[in-house]
């Protein structure tokens, strides 16, 4: 309770001999992120906090989310600085650690569709009805309009030229 | 807008076979400031989680309850794992080959809400209602939020992966303001507790000093494993300022005085203008 895990957060030092550090609530944030590159089943790749080890990982998964964990290896993906905006400013996108991490006792994993397709609800079958009599209306009223040439007097001329009037 | 709490049975513990429903529909309820009564639940249903969390973690690879269940695709047993993965296809359910996939499980949400446009949530915990909880709750609670957070972060990079929009963003401000909340509520008891204990209010001891600039600022002290005079880097900060200095101390007092009187002056003339227009709504003097 005492210690909280956050940036910039004051740890006490440790030296040979001393206690373990333990923290309390540890504000440390861990994401499940699809692979770009196809990995091994057993294999889960996450973004975690940058001042996460691999240490931290497999406690923070073991002890938080009761997941057997076998190994862990960490890198560093470093965000592009080269994007410029409107006044030609370098815009950095944020640097962030990935961890592959390895699942024990022979369990896989697979990363899951988090957006199937839906059927369609009251609201959109409101909405496209909405959109169909609309068209309809608009259809109706430039009908009416006697500037336009309708299909039947140019059909009964018999002549058909060419070149389409443009209504 | 508050969600309805829902009882967690006495019966049922978080690591009964339905555990994984169960401790989701704990999270619910609990993440989404729920009454009294749920406090109740949350003490009763969670404390094989507290247990779990102050000493080691047993993990037992394979829970009875869904041996002898016999589950059709979560029995255990890697030659199983070629036969359920073929019912898996079928399923839009999220299931796995192996079991205590429920830890992964909670970096995605119920996946009722899969594919949905917006996912219902209750309002941010207040620090007064956290005021209230006792700190065993509150060091509960901080790990469904943290929990919930990795959980939305999760649908938020997946979201733009897929170039989908994310189902209800604001849930992550609410969790975030909830969590800074835990923070202040706890570290006011920290605080509270160290002045009876000590007299002290800061955890760590500390000084006001000058920079080299002249300004002055509070330093809190650092632990090292040797003294200061054997401190290479620290022997060249300077914590004191030459006499050329004392010059820019008098223009930025200055300058800080101009920038106060200027907004002293703003504000009642702010305050004369709204009189003029709108003098019925005077603050009255009570005399």
């Amino acid at each position: 309770m005492a210690k909280i895990g956050a940036k910039r957060a004051v740890y006490p030092l440790f030296q040979l001999g001393g206690p373990q550090l333990r923290i309390f609530r540890p504000n440390f944030f861990m994401l499940a992120v699809r692979p770009g590159v196809p990995q091994p089943e057993d294999t889960v790749q996450f973004r975690i906090s940058m001042e996460m080890t691999r240490v931290d990982v497999k406690n923070y998964l073991e002890k938080i989310y009761n997941v057997p964990v076998a190994a862990v290896r960490t890198r560093i993906q470093y965000g592009s600085n080269r994007k410029r905006n409107h006044k030609n400013q370098r815009v950095k996108k944020p640097d962030y650690k990935v961890a592959y991490v390895q699942l024990g006792q022979g369990q896989t994993f697979q990363f899951p569709n988090l957006f199937p397709e839906k059927e369609e609800d009251a609201e959109t079958h409101s909405h496209d009805d909405f959109r169909n009599k609309y068209m309809e209306r608009e259809k109706q009223r430039q009908e009416g309009d006697p500037r336009r040439e309708s299909m039947s007097s140019t059909s009964t001329n018999g002549a058909r030229t060419g070149t389409l009037k443009s209504g | 807008m508050k969600l309805s709490s829902r009882h967690l049975g006495k019966g049922q513990s978080l690591l009964s076979p339905s555990g994984a429903l169960a401790r989701r529909r704990l999270r619910r309820q609990v993440l989404w400031d729920e009454g009294a009564g749920g406090v109740m639940a949350v003490g009763v249903g969670v404390a094989a989680l507290c247990r779990r969390l102050q000493g080691s973690l047993r993990l037992s690879g394979v829970r009875p309850g869904l041996m002898t269940a016999g589950i059709p695709g979560l029995t255990p047993g890697l030659f199983h794992k070629s036969q359920v993965k073929v019912e898996l296809l079928h399923q839009f359910k999220f299931l796995h080959t192996t079991l205590s996939r429920k830890g992964l499980e909670e970096f995605f949400d119920d996946p009722v809400n899969w594919g949905e446009k917006s996912v219902k949530s209750g309002d941010a915990w207040n620090i007064k209602q956290l005021r209230a909880k006792s700190s065993e709750d509150l060091h509960k609670l901080w790990y469904v939020l943290l929990k919930e957070k990795n959980m939305l972060l999760t649908l938020e990079v997946e979201s733009k992966r897929q170039l989908k929009p994310m189902p209800s963003p604001e849930r992550l401000e609410k969790v975030e303001e909830s969590m800074k909340n835990i923070d202040l509520v706890v570290r006011e008891r920290e605080i509270a507790l160290r002045l009876l204990q000590t007299g002290h209010e800061k955890p760590v001891p500390g000084e006001w000093r000058h920079d080299f600039l002249g300004r002055t600022y509070w330093y809190s002290y650092k632990e090292w494993p040797i003294p200061w005079y054997l401190n290479k880097k620290y022997k060249k900060r300077k914590f004191y300022y030459l006499p050329h200095v004392e010059r820019f101390i008098r223009l930025r007092l200055e300058q800080s005085l101009r920038t106060r009187a200027r907004r002293q002056s703003l504000e009642k003339t702010k305050q004369k203008l709204l009189e003029r227009k709108f003098p019925h709504l005077a603050v009255k003097s009570q005399s």
